[in-house]
């Protein structure tokens, strides 16, 4: 049973891992609390959807042209609103105020032209595989697979190429990177088309296996946060952690007590962190006060 | 007439909000997510004093207003010592927390079935408090003591402390004033007046549920002060006036509900943005987010 347990959580886990890498690609980097990501791994489904439904695209077909989309969204974010923010030096808390009113606009958009009820992209029952004893659906193969592939391909891109240093660096002192004549709003640029094409990816596939409203970016978002502090801000490898340890928290607490307390488990784990390890397990020392 | 009246009384509701909020918000400069669990916390529990221990109504304002404090210290003492978005992080634990707990833990709190029947105070024992004229001289007796209250407090040297905290923490660090305990002390005075709000909507309404008082709500408390403006008692009130008056004003351009619903929020995300961009000390108000 725990094996199962843990099969189950390895899956949503990796889902997990995979939009919190994409949350810390933008918060590691630029130090925006980007609440508007919260709407991005809601909007793909809504493309697929859309494309689905009006041009009767295939589902491949309608998820490419909805993961661009979404990127070019994720991008017109930093365009419109925080690059002009950023021109006027303004602080991290307006940067982050401002987003919630992106996030605030755009769920009510798609609220408004899809309506508030669950919306299925899959309507088909997925086959299930017995795999060493353990049950597991096609569908969750899909997902463990691609978010692995994912995962490992943005962990080492991250860590090992020219990008990834530039990234870092651009944490660290925005004004010393402009001076060594790297293009800053180029780089922040590709940072949120990235971050765009996880939160892509990872919302679509959890879209094909439960169907989407306009309010899952919300919970998804929040664990995301959560990993990012589990597992440590300041290292890319870290969410990920944080992903897969929240993921199996969660199934394990649904076995446990009831799903309903599965928010509470998570948001206790986060204030537990920052009472006693505000660093995250893997994070760099620094003062946080 | 009686709608007008209503409109009244869930402005002055609103008013005592985003004032105290002000207090965190605009003088402190934390972002608290975390509002509307204190709203919330602060309806449950004079529900549980109205009908389970029947206190009279000022006990019930009383326990109230101390409960809300001592819940808000769960949040206030390990998170006001962490920094700027640590601390919108811990509200926003806190805010999910307390919003499973109301809406779980059906025994006690009825969960998403809510708490009807809710009955209508008494003033002093023998006013009995019903209907709206009368609901609306409660509230706003209770929206003049909390704007009587936080403008003696912004402008004693209490206050004074805060503002310079506001501006340079460091500062005020240095010349020796514990700048923690004061945060926790503006949160705490900040929460009980946002328990007493509670109070005032959990006897209005006579019915309450958890869902009003999840996240949704924060974010709305949230801009209500920013749109506002904060650092003074203008900003927030007017911000408070503006974001009840909106969905009325849109209601006689007669858009469909569903629409009006939406498009209403849309404004406030747009009111948002561009007040950030444009005019980041709100409408009214003191002090820029900058």
């Amino acid at each position: 049973m725990l094996l199962q347990l843990m099969l189950n959580g390895l899956v949503i886990g990796s889902c997990y891992a995979l939009v919190s890498l994409g949350f810390a690609l933008v918060y590691n980097t630029t130090r925006i609390f980007h609440i508007g990501y919260s709407v991005l791994f809601m909007c793909c489904p809504y493309f697929v959807l859309f494309f689905m439904r009006f041009f009767h695209f295939p589902f491949f077909a309608a998820f490419v042209i909805s993961i661009v989309l979404t990127i070019l969204l994720s991008m017109a974010m930093e365009l419109i609103v925080y690059q002009p923010l950023r021109r006027k030096r303004s602080s991290l808390d307006v940067m982050m105020v401002s987003s919630i009113g992106i996030m605030i606009i755009v769920l009510n958009l798609i609220s408004l032209l899809f309506g508030n009820e669950t919306q299925i992209l899959n309507t088909n029952i997925s086959k299930s595989v017995s795999l060493f004893g353990l049950i597991i659906t096609t569908t969750q193969i899909i997902q463990l697979s691609v978010n692995m592939i994912l995962i490992f391909a943005f962990a080492g891109f991250l860590k090992y190429s020219n990008f990834g240093l530039r990234a870092r660096a651009m944490r660290d002192d925005e004004t010393l990177f402009t001076i060594f004549g790297n293009n800053i709003n180029l780089s922040r640029l590709s940072l949120f088309a990235a971050s765009g094409f996880l939160a892509a990816v990872g919302g679509g596939l959890i879209a094909y296996d439960v169907g989407m409203d306009p309010y899952v970016g919300m919970p998804i978002f929040l664990v995301s946060v959560v990993a990012l502090i589990i597992g440590g801000v300041g290292r890319f490898e870290a969410p990920v952690i944080g992903g897969f340890i929240i993921g199996l928290l969660q199934s394990i607490a649904v076995w446990s007590f009831s799903a309903r307390w599965n928010d509470a488990i998570t948001f206790s784990l986060l204030i537990l962190f920052l009472l006693f390890r505000p660093r995250g397990l893997m994070g760099e020392k620094k003062r946080l006060a | 007439m009686n709608y007008i009246v209503h409109i009244l009384i869930i402005i002055n509701i609103y008013v005592i909000l985003t004032i105290s909020a002000n207090l965190v918000i605009g003088m402190v400069r934390m972002l608290s997510l975390g509002q509307a669990a204190l709203y919330g916390i602060g309806a449950y529990l004079s529900v549980f004093a109205l009908m389970t221990l029947k206190l009279p109504l000022e006990a019930v304002a009383i326990f109230v207003m101390l409960g809300t404090s001592i819940a808000s210290l769960l949040v206030a003492y390990p998170s006001l010592r962490l920094r700027g978005d640590y601390f919108v992080l811990a509200t926003l634990g806190f805010q999910s927390i307390v919003f499973a707990i109301l809406y779980n833990w059906i025994p006690v709190t009825k969960g998403p079935y809510g708490i009807s029947g809710i009955p209508a105070p008494k003033l002093f024992g023998i006013l009995q408090i019903s209907g709206n004229v009368s609901f609306l001289l409660f509230s706003s007796v209770a929206a003049i003591v909390t704007i009587g209250f936080f403008y003696y407090l912004i402008h004693s040297p209490f206050g004074r402390v805060l503002k310079g905290i506001r501006d340079d923490e460091l500062a005020v660090m240095s010349l020796g004033r514990n700048v923690t305990a004061f945060k926790i002390w503006a949160f705490i005075l900040s929460s009980a007046f946002t328990g007493l709000a509670g109070m005032i909507f959990a006897t209005y309404i006579s019915y309450i549920d958890p869902t009003s008082f999840g996240l949704d709500e924060s974010i709305f408390i949230l801009a209500a002060v920013l749109i506002g403006g904060v650092g003074n008692l203008r900003g927030p009130a007017i911000g408070a006036v503006f974001v009840v008056l909106l969905p009325e004003t849109l209601r006689f351009v007669g858009l469909p509900d569903y629409v009006a619903a939406n498009l209403r929020q849309i404004i406030y995300g747009l009111a948002l943005i561009l007040l950030m961009r444009y005019r980041p000390q709100g409408l009214a108000g003191d002090y820029q987010i900058q």
